[in-house]
């Protein structure tokens, strides 16, 4: 009876369930704060760095500009805020994602003057280098290819969307043009304009390679159109068509068997394709490409895709915005394209898809923009276990 | 407060061994015991009792959602109520009582609540009227069955009997909800806008765990013909985190809002009163209370 006793008081005193650093670590939402009435803070992309901790490339509004300015936010394995660094605004409308290419973290940006896109490197812990001046002016989007980087810009006195190899240090090595259009439409340089002054629709841009051939998704011919070029010939290699600027291709990440992962908006509806395949030396149009209806999500919703592997099998995950202002996460088996699972972020304040990527244990950061007290646009993580994708995305 | 906490394990260890080691020495007068004195030494009591507490919920780490990066954390920090939020109990009481000590199982059922607040701040330097300030006020509900085991003893043994226990308690949760109020004050439409929003309500048992307890009090009884009416008070101190440390941010309508679960202990003073009833008689004429 005396040995009973004990046992039990022995296995009271073991029941404490104490703060547990490694739950903590592995899943959490944060809002990152300020209390400026009238600043505003978006997000662009994450990196994870080597401490654990997290990297984010942001926008915010800048007084007197009618361009964003540039944020870098690091915060530590927890989501603990550690460093901000406003840049100065001699430099604005920083463009993701946010390379990594040694130690260092790369992104573009341009001046407010001249719109001449800058190659700004920044080490692990946010602060930020001296900018390079690369030359083309309006940049739109980036990849990398390789230790080089793609870009895509906009030459607003020639009206052309321009594609263009770059080293890192700033020397662009191969480069090709493609007119938008003749005497272009009034409705795409509007359309372009307002994307850079974030006034309306942001236009999904793209850059990339696929197998050997670069893509962009940018507009040519009076239309936003996904185009396949070789980077020699003059006209591209495959084009699919959108409409204008109501509908065209979303986000497209290539797969495995020259597929992609592709989604698509059309006056306002959007379709996921989770494994297309894509006519890359022809003319077609994204709307003949079908894929799954998503009328849960808001008209012409931004997209994100990811690759990453779960529980030993290949997902993608598609993140995007829901018309009730949530972040919905869609898993698709990537061999087969079927549904495995999906998830919705956010609650309450509305919520929106910035950028998301896998992180060293297994888990999932997701990085989105928020708006507190339904007012304060703010940075927001949302951080998923292991076991919660694993749960998330398990089929069916 | 862990040398109090160890204090009372010990406390309770002691107790206990010392039962259990005990060999015929008694705290009884040390007349000849007569047939119906022996009988008395030992008795089972089987009653309820029904009452109120007050909980004390005590960060042990606090967590937010949201991360301030120009201010100080503290401004937003979550201040906890005291003692203050009602809830209610009601237990089944089976206890045996042997030579002045009683050893007590008290099945419990247990309503407990407490409250706490926080408060944001946006402005500009430059324009004083673009504020606006934000108080979030959370009430938690907490549903518990708990299990207590008890050693009291008994100070005096006439009608009426104050006595002091000891125990140690383990609580299992039921049920939780959370219900959120925000309320502020919008300096920048245009006038002096004070508002309060719907109160949320939400589910948030997956926000917290089982725990345990110590906790020691003083009772009087009041032997009343057959039955014995007991007034007590116990402090129950948690010996360890209610909250799941897993799920703090489980719950997307609160993390939406900026709230995430702090890891607590929760502490309570309860207040409760009952009846029992002898469960061995001489015979069916004769009334051991009113000895």
């Amino acid at each position: 009876m005396r040995y009973l006793f004990i046992l039990a008081l022995v296995v009271l005193l073991g029941c404490s369930n104490d703060s547990d650093p490694a739950a903590d670590k592995a899943s959490f939402t944060r809002i990152y704060d300020n209390s400026k009435f009238n600043t505003t803070y978006f997000p662009i992309d994450i990196k994870q760095t080597p401490d654990g901790g997290y990297l984010i490339l942001g926008g915010r509004s800048v007084e007197g500009s009618d361009f964003s300015g540039i944020y870098l936010l690091k915060v530590d394995a927890f989501g603990g805020f550690e460093s901000e660094t406003e840049i100065d605004e001699a430099y604005v409308n920083p463009i993701g994602p946010l390379f990594l290419s040694g130690s260092n973290y790369y992104f573009f940006c341009m001046t407010p003057v001249g719109f001449q896109t800058q190659l700004f490197q920044v080490d692990a812990n946010g602060t930020p280098g001296t900018p390079i001046m690369v030359g083309q002016s309006y940049p739109l989007s980036a990849n990398m290819d390789g230790s080089n980087f793609l870009l895509l810009t906009y030459d607003n006195v020639d009206k052309e969307s321009i594609i263009s190899v770059i080293a890192p240090s700033g020397t662009v090595s191969q480069s090709k043009s493609f007119s938008i259009g003749a005497g272009a439409d009034i409705v795409i340089e509007e359309a372009i304009d307002n994307h850079f002054l974030r006034m309306g629709k942001q236009i999904p841009f793209l850059v990339g390679k696929a197998g050997s051939a670069f893509y962009f998704n940018g507009f040519y011919n009076y239309t936003l159109a996904l185009a396949f070029t070789n980077l020699v010939a003059d006209e591209p290699q495959g084009i699919v068509n959108g409409s204008q600027d109501k509908g065209g291709v979303s986000q497209a990440v290539p797969l495995d068997g020259g597929k992609f992962a592709l989604a698509r908006f059309n006056f306002g509806d959007n379709y996921f394709l989770p494994s297309a395949t894509i006519n890359s030396s022809g003319i077609s149009s994204s709307s003949e490409l079908g894929g799954n209806p998503l009328p849960e999500l808001a008209p012409n919703a931004k997209v994100a895709i990811l690759r990453t592997t779960i529980n030993a099998r290949k997902i993608v995950i598609y993140a995007s915005d829901t018309r009730s202002k949530q972040i919905a996460l869609f898993g698709y088996d990537e061999a087969t394209g079927a549904l495995v699972g999906s998830k919705y972020l956010g609650f309450s304040n509305p919520f929106e898809i910035a950028s998301l990527t896998s992180t060293a244990d297994g888990g999932l950061i997701v990085c989105g923009t928020t708006y507190v007290a339904g007012r304060f646009t703010r940075i927001c993580l949302f951080k998923l276990s292991q076991e919660e994708l694993t749960e998330a995305f398990k089929g069916f | 407060m862990k040398i109090l906490s160890l204090a009372l394990a010990l406390l309770i260890s002691t107790a206990c061994l010392g039962q259990f080691k005990k060999k015929g020495n008694n705290t009884l007068p040390k007349q000849r015991p007569t047939q119906q004195n022996k009988f008395l030494e030992k008795q089972w009591w089987l009653g309820f009792k029904a009452g109120t507490n007050l909980a004390q919920a005590k960060p042990i780490k606090s967590y937010t959602v949201m991360v301030p990066t120009n201010y100080s954390e503290q401004l937003n920090a979550k201040s906890y109520d005291s003692f203050l939020k009602t809830g209610s109990q009601a237990t089944l009481e089976a206890t045996f009582y042997y030579k002045g000590f009683s050893f007590s199982v008290q099945p419990t059922y247990r309503h407990t609540r407490f409250t706490y607040f926080n408060q944001y701040r946006w402005y500009n330097n430059d324009n004083s009227a673009e504020t606006l300030e934000l108080r979030y006020d959370q009430e938690q509900k907490l549903d518990f069955a708990d299990f207590p085991f008890f050693i009291k003893y008994d100070i005096l043994r006439d009608k009426l009997r104050p006595y002091v226990q000891v125990g140690i308690v383990y609580s299992m949760l039921i049920n939780a909800n959370k219900a959120v109020t925000i309320s502020g004050t919008d300096y920048a439409s245009g006038g002096t806008n004070q508002f309060a929003n719907e109160t949320i309500i939400v589910g948030a048992k997956d926000l917290f765990e089982n725990y345990w307890s110590l906790a020691a009090g003083v009772g009087l009884d009041y032997n009343l013909g057959n039955v014995r009416v007991v007034l007590e008070g116990t402090y129950i101190k948690g010996m360890s985190n209610i909250t799941n440390t897993k799920n703090r941010f489980g719950n997307d309508r609160l993390a939406g809002i900026g709230d995430a679960q702090d890891d607590l202990d929760l502490n309570n003073i309860v207040i409760s009163a009952g009846v029992l009833f002898p469960m061995r008689f001489l015979s069916s004429s004769f009334k051991t209370l009113d000895r």
